[in-house]
């Protein structure tokens, strides 16, 4: 190693004992970085385990997955060599871990760190872990159903994709000569949620209060506006072939599906993670692979911790009520023919109020979340190491 | 293994664009002396330093994918030197610095006789003075509505706990950067190339980084056209109201030629006669006392200064024009440069779309005249009956479906 510049900061008491709770949480130790430093005794202090000590974030995520569970080695390493994806503070610095300098980020005390900064961290490890369990593609159906009734399905995302996958599954993809348009929607507060938690999972983005905006100016989201939907589709295809499919029961039959399929139920925190780990999963892997990867392989692993959905809040609300209208207004003008009611755009009055619905993610659930998810994910893989060694023996 | 490696890591806007220019264009000459410059575009570097430091970047991060690694390759499998550079590799962080440096088969166990390659890190820097109102310029040619006294009061905020502020002393605090990149380097391989105060000749800036990479001697074509000029304080203000009006309609593939290239670059860095941007009057003694601590402490760590360290000391101008109340004529004059030089392209564009158009034209008629032999006229007339008959348009579906794609025409 080479010998410490004149002048530049030493190793010292501060940076020994640093090292001492790196090993410490290597170890599996939960206490806190303030705790530590408190002890003052020569078994807090510990020899350097690598180039530079690690960050802040980093340790604490470490804490919190100690917590949490019992975090495989390999894990425990990648948290400790990860560094948090994009813009943002670096690596930051243990308050008392070095002798004070004129620059730099301020040294923190990590138990008080914005759980937001955790977050960073955890979403490209989660990340990592999406590209490593990446599902395989789904392969092509077998046969195509050469009699059935071509279709095409728009408007809300969130509720036609689920419905276009099981039609591809039964050998029926979209398109096709003379194809039955069903520009399939909900109440307008639904349908923005649904807006937002697509975009999420396709390619992550500003934050929900960000995306939202102030209602007096906010659009409604091309995913939710089923009016231009329509008349787009109109010019191309003509008014006969469309429908507005609002009823989950009559857009079964019409589209000859048994039943249609609902869209995975992710909690409102479960889309916030996703929309985190999008950003960093942005660069390990391709646009398209990226929102394929989302929703094959990370919205299954959210889907199974359930939590409150996301729900469009009360300063929304009107806002939200005077776009179905309009919506209602034009598709009605327009004479479309529907599949259940007009009526069903407008929001219910009570749907921002549930109990099992919150009006915004909570970043602490969310980074709760990151942890439960990367626990989880080195579990079943210490469980697949175990099998798979039994099994050899 | 390479056996050194110069790793330029920043700071921005100190001729960084130019240095990478030329050594771009200029690399099988510097193969031909045993350099490395692994580059097969201008921005391989900068796309590597994207992909080593999970830096989205307005959707280049997906050309970015895996370009680190392949780099890293490039530079161990190469015997000689070798030559790193890219600017926003100063706000690396620890962690990351920890992983380039032994994607490049540095070893902090040994010296480079023990098997691990000489790493060097180069370092450009200029005064504060310059940087803090082109920083802020960078902001508004990517897009940023921010005013330059928001700018100025994030980046003064000690907490530093916003995108701007974090990022500003992220790239430009050179004391932090040589602690992440250089910490256990020795001094002699620690190397600050100092931008000269302006007025000087135009050469010198050129020569500190020729001495510094070794590459004295070397016949090296230094004409390039590639730079990142600088805008006066009105250009900059009529930017930042383009941004304000156009951000929202206009995707960052388009944002970047039309008015990052097209308008700043091209067209609004040439007018040399307004205003300059500078540091307000309240914050030179600010400026000031940070400049003077870090010469200090550059002096005090011993390394290799190219240049004058006391270079690093800025001389406020004592003219002030402050770009978030621009003088209006200016802007409007500025604008009307502006104007011109967009309907110029417009007109461009137009002039292509016509050839396209023809083109197309052609394609269209070619097209015709094979449809116009009498096969596919029977054909088309055949099916045309069979539609008009329930029998007809059944015995057409079974044929379509034998043939697997119901889609399809005859």
């Amino acid at each position: 190693m080479t010998e410490a510049a004149p002048g530049r900061p030493t190793s010292g008491d501060g940076e020994r004992v640093a090292w001492g709770w790196v090993a410490h949480l290597r170890d599996g130790g939960t206490t806190p970085w303030e705790a530590w430093r408190a002890q003052l005794d020569v078994a807090s202090n510990g020899e350097r385990s690598g180039r530079y000590l690690p960050g802040a974030q980093q340790l604490e995520l470490l804490r919190r997955l100690n917590l949490a569970g019992t975090p495989d080695p390999a894990l425990v390493e990648r948290v400790v060599a990860a560094s948090a994806p994009g813009r943002g503070t670096s690596d930051l610095e243990l308050v008392g871990a070095a002798p004070p300098v004129r620059w730099g980020p301020r040294p923190v005390d990590p138990a008080t760190l914005p759980p937001a900064e955790l977050i960073r961290v955890a979403s490209l490890l989660l990340a990592e872990d999406v590209v490593a369990d990446a599902a395989p593609a789904p392969e092509p159906p077998r046969f195509r159903r050469v009699w059935a009734r071509p279709h095409r399905l728009v408007g809300d995302a969130w509720l036609a994709d689920p419905l276009r996958l099981e039609l591809i599954r039964r050998g029926r993809p979209p398109g096709g000569r003379s194809a039955m348009v069903y520009v399939l929607g909900a109440d307008v507060a639904t349908m923005t949620v649904h807006a937002f938690t697509a975009r999420a999972f396709d390619e992550g983005g500003q934050s929900w209060e960000e995306w939202l905006g102030d209602p007096s100016r906010r659009p409604l989201p091309p995913r939710a506006d089923l009016a231009a939907a329509a008349d787009w589709w109109r010019e191309r295809v003509g008014r006969s072939r469309i429908r507005i499919a609002l009823d989950a029961d009559q857009t079964a039959r019409a589209a000859r599906a048994r039943r249609l399929p609902r869209p995975p139920a992710v909690s409102a925190d479960g889309v916030d993670l996703a929309r985190r780990v999008a950003a960093p999963l942005g660069l390990l892997v391709l646009p398209a692979e990226r929102a394929r990867l989302l929703r094959s392989t990370l919205l299954p692993r959210l889907a199974a911790h359930p939590g409150p959905a996301l729900a469009l809040p009360d300063s929304h609300r009107e806002w939200a009520r005077e776009r179905a209208d309009r919506m209602r207004r034009h598709l009605r003008a327009q004479d479309y023919r529907v599949l259940g009611d007009l009526d069903q755009l407008l929001p219910s009055a009570a749907d921002g109020g549930s109990a099992a619905t919150v009006n915004a993610p909570d970043d602490q659930r969310v980074l709760d979340l990151a942890v439960r998810l990367l626990i989880e994910r080195d579990g079943s893989d210490q469980h697949a190491r175990g099998t798979g060694e039994r099994a050899d023996g | 293994m390479a056996e050194r490696v110069y790793l330029h890591v920043g700071t921005p806007k100190t001729g960084t664009s130019y240095f990478q220019d030329v050594l771009f264009r200029n690399r099988r000459t510097l193969a031909g002396h045993g350099v490395l410059y692994p580059a097969d575009r201008f921005d391989a570097h900068f796309l590597a330093a994207l992909d080593l430091m999970k830096l989205p970047w307005g959707g280049l991060e997906a050309e970015a994918i895996g370009a680190w690694d392949a780099l890293a390759e490039r530079v161990r499998r190469h015997r000689g030197t070798a030559i790193i550079s890219h600017e926003i590799l100063a706000a690396a962080s620890r962690s990351q610095v920890g992983r380039a440096l032994e994607s490049l088969g540095h070893r902090t166990d040994t010296g480079a006789g023990a098997g691990g390659v000489e790493v060097h890190v180069v370092l450009s820097v200029r005064d504060l003075v310059r940087q803090i109102p082109a920083e802020w310029q960078e902001n508004v040619k990517h897009r940023s509505p921010i005013t330059y006294a928001r700018f100025l009061e994030e980046i003064g905020d000690p907490a530093r706990d916003t995108r701007i502020s974090s990022w500003f002393w992220n790239v430009q605090e050179i004391p932090a950067i040589l602690d992440r990149w250089a910490h256990d380097l020795p001094p002699e391989h620690v190397h600050l190339v100092t931008v000269p105060p302006p007025g000087g000749a135009p050469d010198v800036l050129w020569t500190r980084f020729s001495q510094t990479f070794g590459l004295d001697g070397y016949d090296l074509d230094l004409e390039t056209e590639r730079a990142n000029p600088s805008l006066g304080a009105p250009e900059t203000a009529l930017i930042r109201r383009v941004n304000l009006a156009a951000n929202k309609q206009l995707a960052p593939t388009d944002y970047r030629p039309l008015v990052r290239e097209l308008l700043a670059h091209q067209t609004l860095s040439q007018r040399r006669d307004s205003p300059r941007l500078g540091v307000p009057p309240h914050l030179h003694a600010w400026v000031g006392e940070i400049e003077r601590s870090w010469a200090a402490e550059i002096r005090a760590r011993g390394y290799d200064v190219v240049g004058d360290v006391n270079e690093l000391i800025g001389q406020p101008s004592t003219e002030w024009s402050d770009p978030d109340r621009p003088i209006e004529r200016q802007v409007a004059s500025a604008a009307v440069d502006a104007v011109r030089a967009l309907a110029l392209e417009a007109a461009r564009l137009r002039a292509e779309e016509a050839r396209l158009r023809d083109e197309l034209h052609e394609a269209h008629r070619a097209l015709e005249r094979s449809y116009l032999r009498p096969t596919y006229r029977w054909r088309e007339k055949f099916v045309r009956r069979l539609q008009t008959s329930s029998i007809g348009r059944g015995v057409l579906k079974a044929y379509r479906g034998a043939r697997g794609r119901n889609s399809l025409s005859a």
